[in-house]
């Protein structure tokens, strides 16, 4: 289980960056390494160049611009989960973020790199769906935004262009009166969910729903949005009811850890609490 | 391909080292300056047995290639305290049966260490949720726990 | 105060702890070279030819060898426990013309380098396969036209004991129930995978083999088998093991092939598995299903059970592959008195991983069986699952109890000593029973369902044939204790010590305990079955009683008096009665050193004794586990509360080390409980060949744990020590299934299998509503 040969740059500038990916058909971006790594010990990615993010100025910043949150795509995930500006203005990051692996792990992983890697059993992805997100990217022809409804494609596939990389995570701030909650099934503390919910609700003075936001991971080849418990949250439904719509439009593999079925069952069953414990952190 | 130049300070000594890039810390570790205590046991960052510190926060030192390292700090067991010295956690494990085939136990000391210093007087659930990224599979645990507990109290923390 | 079973701190821990340990892998030497293996990517296919010609080109590779380059005629690996009937289903040293299960070594390739280099080259071995049809589970392979892993049939034998008569017992039960019991297959994942460095050593036209083993002595006896080298040219080494648990209790392929090519190579190999290598090619354990029919009556005593086992032992019989289908079977019944046994183990193979023991193993699918079992009956008689046990259970008067079942390795099973329903009543009352009714009861009221389990189960530990044990004792007094069994991690270093010192009285930091090396240690058996203590130990107290005897003698003459009238107190040699009157032990050494005349009736220079020892039988540990669980209805999640273990393994050396040793099975065992399975496809491919995917219990997992011994002393050693190692893992399967079980009784769902995985514990909820 040693990764295979590969060569290796540590570019100082995005500019640079961007070149050395060009250069190399081949070449994947390294951005903390947490999950390429275990692919390259396994012989399960063979990269012929490895082009690390980690020195690059200015992708290491956690920036509140207001209304929104800006997390350098290289910034840190422990870095992230212990700042108080992302406490304050993200705490479903911040919350996510407790259940990304291990402590270990966090010192290392990085935000970009995981919300790029886009594992459907991943938690920082999922913020980012869940909250209506976007990134920033940047490649030859120059810079754009992808909003994250339209980043995640499939299995560990994003719309990031080969050539493109991703610079910052950009996720609106919380409101007033808002709860949140990270519900997930696991094995094992720390495991990749067998199905998680990650949510965010935002009340009015009167206490109904104004604004909701959930994602559930491990049921599908990525990361999905619930619109439709959203929607019957914001249209007055129970955390019960609203639930039981957790399953539409899912069609989650199977695999030695669960079944598709028994997925979706907990795509309710994490949808509910979620949402309860959501609520009740609102209120 | 070609190899890559490094320097990392590795247990207040600085190493200068020319690294292919597919290089692991881990292996660096063990095979270049025969720091045997880092125990390779997954490979694949699942098991913690590799645990070190660099520059201050565990790592896995699996999922850590050696040019990603280069200018910063390493600590592995060895360099934890002088010389053939026990600390406070070292002490614990020895006193509470903290270890039975050692092979986890490197691991585990760096993880509490850096625990520790973080938070010197942990509960009983913080200690468990710290300790979630480092597998043992000889002691259950029990006594990994009684040892966090007594090198708290041998740190002077507690009570 | 005596050192024996005090709990003192291990002699081992400090060096590990300076980071100082010397595991296989930390093994460097002078001009050492690199070697993985080729591995069959099929479970089942035929080669059609290797070319090993592109990898052979690149300059880096010092040898490549193939099935064809080993000798002519080599035999496959034995199986030691093979009965008459069984069928010659052994490994061959490298997959010739066919390989059996994914994983199977296929070429050796070594290079000047490293392993990442190595990897690189092995990767341009050819193997041309022609793949077959493959079979994974035991119930596919007994089904008419299943694929064929060897010849004429994938029942490789049938094992049949039977007591009584139980065919009519149950025909004449006022009640029977019969159901299916599974429990999965898992290994036991030591951290340390295995690894090996084996050195040509001209001088003695043989080698030096370090290997991460449980069994040095009989790795040792297998290179001389297989090299055909006189038996004073090889030594094996084991230096410290990183956890074995069974996995590494076999020579195994990568051993023989390495010795192999030990002389061509002519420098040091080196072979350390990897993690992923580590699940396809190191024995697992376990996977074994049990139908049972009981006969019982209203008071909910068991009167008569048929048992027929199937186990899935995997692509090929290993050194002792079928103690798991004998040991399933053969101790079925535990601590219960069922008068009449039918017992059929039939024994399957399929194209997986080899099965051999490990922690627990058999005892550990038979204590889940009978203790789900038992608990059914006691369902259905609406009794308290303590009380039925109690009902069942021998009396401690019956000791010692032949119970009518042996095999060729473990003989007859006579259990030697025990007092289960103490055991019982302890547990339950540490458990907290009534208490935890009630709790169970307001809990419900409140929807939350929690439960509470039994898993008592009887134990065939301390193994024979014999284990070595020597003490000599240096001139300065010091004392060196050399012992056939070996570490991985248990303490020998540590209780082998407190044995000497308890029957010398010197001091035990004077003590030095050697192990784990054929050319230090004349023989040996090894670790595993829970032996070390009850065998090895015994071995060590009797040669320390030799030398306290020799001491004796030599002392009588010192102090002019008769050996009679002389005794051995801490360290001291004295006249009876007249303390003044004494020589220290190490005056005692000093006066047989060389370089002066002996005294008078002693004919050696040293200060030195051996024993072998061979128990007449082998002693039964037992245990009673009570888990306390809470099922989330919703989800199936397991959660564990408490988990109680009162624990008879006789007498205890170092309580503190059997408390860890108790502990650190329990966790073995929650882990086959909920959380371990390795999982192939119908087509043979291993589904979680890693440590993601493969679930070994994690600290979170844990559940409060409460270890407490009660001590019957075995009659069959000295000391009375019985074996604690593994009892942990045997018992808690049992218990925490039946607590889940117990948990989901309102819904009626039956608890049948390992491990109650969420999924598992869900489906079983939605079974019956």
């Amino acid at each position: 289980m040693k990764p295979p040969d590969f060569d290796y740059v540590a570019p100082t500038s995005v500019d640079d960056a961007i070149k050395a990916l060009g250069s190399d058909a081949e070449a994947k971006v390294l951005a903390g390494g947490q999950s390429l790594i275990p692919l390259l010990a396994f012989r399960l990615a063979g990269p012929s160049l490895l082009v690390d993010l980690a020195r690059v100025d200015g992708l290491d910043h956690i920036t509140d611009e207001g209304d929104r949150l800006v997390i350098g795509a290289m910034t840190r995930q422990r870095r992230a989960e212990r700042d108080p500006v992302v406490a304050e203005r993200c705490p479903l990051l911040v919350e996510s973020l407790r259940h990304v692996g291990h402590p270990q792990i966090r010192s290392r992983g990085t935000i970009g790199g995981s919300v790029a890697h886009a594992d459907p059993a991943a938690e920082l992805p999922a913020v980012v769906l869940a909250l209506g997100g976007r990134v920033h990217v940047t490649g030859h022809s120059g810079d754009r935004t992808i909003e994250a409804e339209d980043l995640f494609q499939g299995f560990l596939s994003t719309s990031i262009e080969d050539g493109e990389i991703l610079t910052a995570v950009e996720v609106p701030a919380s409101g007033p009166r808002t709860g949140w909650s990270v519900v997930e099934i696991a094995r094992r503390p720390g495991d990749y969910a067998l199905c998680g919910a990650l949510c965010q609700l935002q009340l009015d003075d009167a206490g109904a729903v104004v604004d909701a936001h959930l994602a559930l991971i491990g049921v599908g080849d990525r990361p999905m949005r619930a619109h439709a418990v959203e929607a019957a949250v914001l249209g007055g439904a129970s955390p019960v009811e609203a639930a039981t719509l957790a399953p539409d439009g899912l069609s989650p593999g199977s695999d030695v850890h669960a079944s598709s079925d028994y997925r979706l069952h907990l795509a309710t069953v994490t949808s509910r609490r979620a949402l309860t414990q959501a609520l009740e952190s609102a209120a | 391909m070609s190899d890559h130049a490094v320097t990392i300070r590795v247990n207040g000594v600085e190493r200068s080292e020319s690294v292919p890039a597919r290089l692991t810390l881990a292996d660096f570790l063990r095979e270049r300056l025969d720091l045997t205590a880092t125990h390779l046991a997954c490979e694949h960052g699942v098991c913690g047995a590799c645990t070190v510190l660099v520059d201050g926060e565990t790592a896995r030192a699996c999922l850590l290639l050696t040019v990603q390292a280069d200018g910063s700090e390493v600590t592995t067991l060895e360099g934890l305290t002088e010389g053939d010295e026990l600390g406070p956690i070292e002490q614990a494990f020895w006193a509470k049966h903290g270890m039975q085939c050692g092979f986890c136990t490197p691991g585990f000391v760096l993880t509490i260490a850096e625990m520790l210093d973080d938070n010197p007087n942990p509960t009983r659930e913080e200690i468990i949720e710290g300790l979630g990224g480092n597998l043992c599979r000889c002691t259950g645990y029990v006594k990994i726990v009684e040892a966090v507990e007594e090198a708290v109290s041998l740190r002077g923390g507690g009570g | 105060m005596s050192l024996f079973g005090a709990s003192i701190r291990r002699k081992e821990d400090p060096r590990l702890l300076q980071g100082n340990g010397r595991y296989l892998s930390d093994i460097k030497l002078h001009g050492m070279v690199h070697a993985v293996f080729v591995r069959s990517p099929h479970a089942h296919a035929l080669i059609r030819g290797i070319d090993s010609s592109a990898a052979a080109a690149d300059p880096r590779v010092v040898c490549v060898l193939t099935p064809d380059d080993l000798p002519v005629g080599l035999p496959p690996l034995p199986c030691i426990d093979a009965e008459e009937t069984t069928k010659p289903f052994n490994q061959p040293i490298l997959a010739t013309d066919k390989v059996r299960f994914v994983g199977e070594p296929v070429a050796l390739v070594v290079v000047e380098g490293d392993r990442y280099i190595a990897e690189d080259i092995a990767g341009l071995v050819d193997v041309d396969y022609e793949p077959l049809p493959a079979v994974s589970t035991a119930e596919a392979a007994v089904a008419p036209d299943a694929p064929l892993v060897h010849f004429d049939s994938n029942v490789v034998d049938v094992l049949e004991y039977s007591v009584g008569d139980a065919s009519s017992a149950l025909a004449a039960a006022p009640h029977t129930l019969s159901e299916r019991f599974i429990t999965q297959r898992y290994a036991g994942t030591p951290l340390e995978t295995r690894g090996v460095i084996v050195e040509w050593d001209e001088p003695r036209r043989g080698l030096t083999m370090w290997s991460s083993t449980q069994v040095p002595h009989s790795l040792k006896a297998t290179l001389v088998g297989y090299l055909g080298l006189p038996e004073n040219a090889v030594r094996v080494i084991a230096p410290d093991v990183g956890g074995a648990f069974g996995v590494k209790l076999q020579p195994y392929p990568e051993e023989i092939v390495l010795g192999l090519a030990a002389e061509q190579v002519g420098r040091p190999i080196k072979w350390v598995e990897d993690r992923y290598e580590h699940f396809l090619a190191s024995t697992h354990g376990r996977e074994q299903y049990h139908d049972v029919e009981v006969g019982y009556d209203d008071d909910g005593r068991i009167l008569a059970i048929h048992d027929h086992a199937v186990t899935n032992t995997g692509a090929y019989l290993q050194r002792l592959t079928l103690v798991e289908p004998f040991i399933g079977v053969s101790m079925l019944s535990g601590p219960y008195v069922i008068e009449h046994q039918q017992l059929v183990s039939t024994v399957v193979m399929t194209n997986t991983t080899p099965l051999n023991p490990f922690r627990g193993v058999g005892h550990v699918q038979a204590a889940f069986t009978m203790e789900r079992i038992v608990d059914l009956v006691a369902a259905a008689v609406g009794v308290d699952p303590g009380e039925v046990r109690k009902r069942n259970m021998f009396s401690k008067d019956v000791f010692p109890l032949h119970r009518g079942i042996g095999n060729v390795l473990a003989g007859e099973i006579i259990y030697d000593s025990g007092d289960y329903q103490e055991c019982l009543r302890r547990a339950m009352a540490a458990a907290e029973w009534d208490d935890f009714r009630r709790e169970q009861e307001s809990a419900r009221a409140e929807g939350r369902y929690k439960g509470i389990g039994i898993g008592f189960f009887v134990e065939e530990t301390g193994l024979g044939p014999y284990e070595s044990g020597r003490v000599r004792v240096e001139p300065s007094g010091q004392v060196i204790v050399f012992t056939g069994a070996c570490s991985s991690g248990q303490g020998h270093d540590t209780v082998l010590a407190q044995i000497t010192a308890d029957e010398l009285g010197v001091e035990f930091d004077d003590i030095v305990v050697v192990h784990g090396d054929t050319d230090l240690v004349a023989s040996g058996v090894g670790t595993y079955a829970s032996r070390s203590a009850p065998i090895g130990g015994t071995a060590v107290r009797h040669a320390a009683g030799s030398i306290k005897e020799q001491a004796i003698r030599i002392a009588a003459e010192m102090l002019e008096a008769s050996p009679q009238d002389i005794e051995l107190i801490g360290g001291e040699v004295r006249v009876k009665g007249s303390p003044g009157s004494s020589v220290s032990l190490a005056q005692v050494a000093g006066r047989v050193a060389p370089g002066q005349p002996l005294p008078a009736g002693v004919d050696e220079y040293t200060l030195d004794a051996t024993d072998v020892y061979h128990p007449p039988t082998n002693t039964f540990s037992y245990g009673c586990h009570v888990a306390t669980v809470e099922v989330d209805i919703d989800s199936g999640v397991v959660t564990l509360l408490r988990h109680v273990v009162v624990n008879d393994s006789g007498t205890l050396i170092n309580p503190l080390l059997v408390d860890g040793q108790v502990q650190g099975g329990v966790a073995l065992g929650i882990g086959g409980a909920l959380l371990e399975e390795i999982v192939y496809g119908d087509d043979g491919q291993p589904l979680n060949a890693n440590f993601m995917d493969y679930l070994v219990p994690a600290i979170g997992n844990m559940p409060e744990m409460v270890v407490e011994h009660m001590i019957v002393p075995t009659p069959l050693n000295a000391d009375g020590m019985k074996g604690a190692g593994e009892g942990g893992a045997v018992g808690a399967p049992a218990a925490i299934a039946n607590a889940v079980a117990d948990a989901v009784l309102p819904f009626g769902a039956k608890i049948t299998e390992t491990p109650l995985g969420p999924e598992t514990v869900y489906r079983a909820l939605q079974d019956v509503s």
